[in-house]
């Protein structure tokens, strides 16, 4: 009569985070840089094995930009990497293991719709042609919790540059990989599988909007969306489309995963406000990933000055849902 | 009497080892909170692992009374009071919980219960769980009367179909499990439809079997219902996700396996009891240690 369905966190106690790494962040910070003190952590992680298949590793870690502020420090590497909705590989936050399936090359990325010529490219070849930096950008989840990674990767404005949009061209539609045998989320055929997502040209040549290949000084690991995906920090977690090979330029907006799923729930433009509840829970507070005490969540994420402008004329629009 | 002891004050041990067993998951929980094992998110763990156990253990109360019949096993009944007064008490831990995840602001917690549908669904059920527990003790039951008890006692029922939909309401995209819990339960409240007269024997055993099937068919269309109102999904193409395994076990499935197998558990004892209680058989001498 018990249904004893394992669930996410009844892991073994070595994939938990020491408490040291919890508090003590500075040391943590410069341990990353020296990759010493998650020594421990990365033999779990893996990410010693992934860092060195991956040939883009040399690469790491890009030139830092220190522009743009996150509002607190940067979360340990071990949450981050393993507390993550990938519902791809599982609906629990425990996809960690599960994620590491998906192939990651070859890669192709796919550019089509609406530019001058359709064309694809090799993640690697792609990597070549962009300006690689990093930078620290809070994520603000949906479901009310956040965290602040430091984020490799290069402008989204990069890349439509590179596309050559025709001048109708309103939206950027991303797709995240089809391949159910290794996905088996992907498997549940109803589902509007794959993944979509959508950022008008103006959000998508923000200069915040942020294409990701790597985080912590190193490549992605497969749970955080390795090869490619998306960070709009100023947006809800689910806006950041992982696993992408596919980049249309369109005029009709497209319909996002989430919005396909639960209209009402999940819209398309998802920008952050804590005023402006999600149905079933109040978005005023996010827990911050690794901290006991609930923290206040700030309009637009806190990256105000840098997105406000885009959505002064937008009427009509539920701006933060 | 002790929850450990029989109505004669003496050690039970079936009552004793269910007992201690209750108190597993919130000493796992407490351990895992204490030891940082629950993820970043340990509130949220134990809000999600307390309700989890709120609703299966109302489902073992409310699961006592078909099961006594057909497994043969009348001494299932003293674990019934026990299992729903744990529900109410996990119930309690996860609102408890969730009030400490609100930083303990009693008043958000209550503007939160009332503005969202699913979290006052899930307050009536625990408002209603409560004169349930309370009526449980030795002297309230005896004060009630039988016949008046299992007339308020029946109000699980709909605390069952309350915690279900909240169940459901609180799903983002898995709903394995509110299906599961759905399949059982029309399972369950099918037994209480059986006329009194036919709830023994192997009619009744063959009656729960065709209803097992019934129950199974409802929670592949209540699953495939879910997905068609809220994704558009065509019926048909979920429900053939239950004739094979490329998602994995189907939730259908799954109910299937549980009733049904309660019903063969069932059919084995009664055989194995009409062979042992033939004349001349070595298995004779067990039979009555397989009938206390
Ligand atoms: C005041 C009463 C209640 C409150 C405030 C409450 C609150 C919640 C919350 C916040 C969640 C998690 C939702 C999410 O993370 O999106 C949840 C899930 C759940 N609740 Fe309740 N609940 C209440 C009563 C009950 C009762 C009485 C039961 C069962 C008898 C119950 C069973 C469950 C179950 C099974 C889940 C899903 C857990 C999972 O599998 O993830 N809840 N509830």
């Amino acid at each position: 009569m018990l249904i004893k369905i394992k669930r996410g966190w009844e892991k073994p106690e070595s994939a938990v985070t020491p408490e040291h790494l919890f508090w003590n962040r500075r040391q943590l910070i410069k341990g990353i840089a020296a990759g010493s003190i998650l020594a421990g952590g990365t033999a779990l992680l893996g990410g010693d094995a992934v860092a060195q298949a991956d040939p883009s590793s040399s690469l790491y870690p890009f030139k830092k930009n220190d522009k743009y502020k996150a509002p607190r420090p940067v979360t340990p590497e071990m949450l981050a990497a393993t507390y993550n909705n990938y519902y791809e590989f599982g609906s629990s936050k425990r996809i960690y293991e599960a994620a590491k399936a998906l192939p990651l090359r070859p890669w192709e990325v796919k550019f089509s719709g609406m530019i001058e010529k359709p064309f694809t490219l090799g993640i690697d070849d792609l990597m070549k042609k962009m300006p690689l930096e990093e930078r620290v950008y809070a994520h603000r989840c949906v479901e009310a919790w956040s965290m602040v990674v430091p984020w490799s990767g290069f402008a989204m404005k990069a890349l439509v540059e590179m596309a050559k949009p025709l001048a109708g061209a309103k939206y950027v539609a991303m797709k995240t990989f089809m391949n159910p045998k290794v996905a088996p989320g992907q498997r549940a055929a109803w589902y509007p599988w794959p993944y979509t997502e959508g950022l008008t040209i103006e959000e998508a040549t923000n200069e915040l909007t942020l294409l990701v290949t790597g985080a912590y000084g190193k490549p992605l690991p497969h749970s955080m969306g390795s090869p490619l995906r998306l960070h709009t920090p100023w947006k809800y977690g689910f806006k950041a489309v992982k696993g992408v090979v596919s980049f249309e330029f369109t005029d009709k907006r497209p319909k996002s995963f989430w919005e396909e799923l639960q209209a009402s729930e999940y819209g398309f433009w998802a920008n952050v406000n804590p005023d402006v509840p999600h149905p079933r829970w109040s978005q005023a507070q996010e827990t911050v990933l690794g901290q006991d005490e609930k923290v206040p969540t700030v309009i637009w994420n806190g990256y105000g000055e840098f997105v406000a402008h885009l959505y002064k004329d937008i009427k009509g629009e539920q701006l933060f849902m | 009497m002790a929850p450990w002891q029989d109505s004669r004050g003496r050690l039970a041990p079936l009552k004793a080892i269910a007992f201690a067993a209750l108190f597993v998951p919130a000493a796992w929980l407490l351990y895992g909170y204490l030891a940082r094992t629950l993820g970043p998110r340990p509130l949220t763990e134990i809000i999600h692992a307390s309700g989890d156990w709120a609703i299966r253990l109302l489902f073992v109360a409310l699961a006592i009374t078909p099961l006594r019949q057909i497994l043969g096993w009348p001494g299932l009944i003293a674990l019934r009071r026990m299992a729903g007064v744990a529900a109410l008490a996990y119930a309690g831990l996860h609102l408890s919980v969730y009030v400490a995840d609100v930083s303990f602001d009693l008043g958000k917690a209550a503007r939160e219960i009332w503005l969202r549908s699913y979290l006052t669904i899930g307050f009536v059920a625990l408002l209603a769980l409560i004169p349930l527990g309370v009526t449980s003790t030795d002297a309230m039951t005896r004060r009630l009367g039988g016949k008046r008890w299992r007339r308020l006692h029946r109000a699980s029922y709909a605390i069952a179909v309350l915690a279900i939909v909240h169940f459901f309401w609180q799903s983002k995209l898995d709903i394995r499990e509110p299906v599961i819990m759905a399949g059982l339960f029309l399972w369950l409240m099918a037994f209480r439809l059986l006329p009194t007269a036919a709830r023994r024997g192997g009619a009744m055993l063959a009656a729960m079997a065709g209803l097992a099937v019934l129950a199974a068919a409802l929670a592949a269309l209540i699953e495939a219902l879910y997905y068609n109102l809220r994704v558009g999904a065509p019926l048909a193409r979920v429900l053939e996700a239950n004739l094979g395994f490329a998602n994995g076990v189907s939730p259908a499935a799954i109910v299937l396996a549980a009733t049904l197998g309660a019903v063969a558990a069932g059919a084995a004892r009664a055989a194995f009891l009409a062979i042992a209680r033939r004349p001349g058989t070595g298995a004779r001498a067990l039979a009555p240690a397989a009938r206390a």
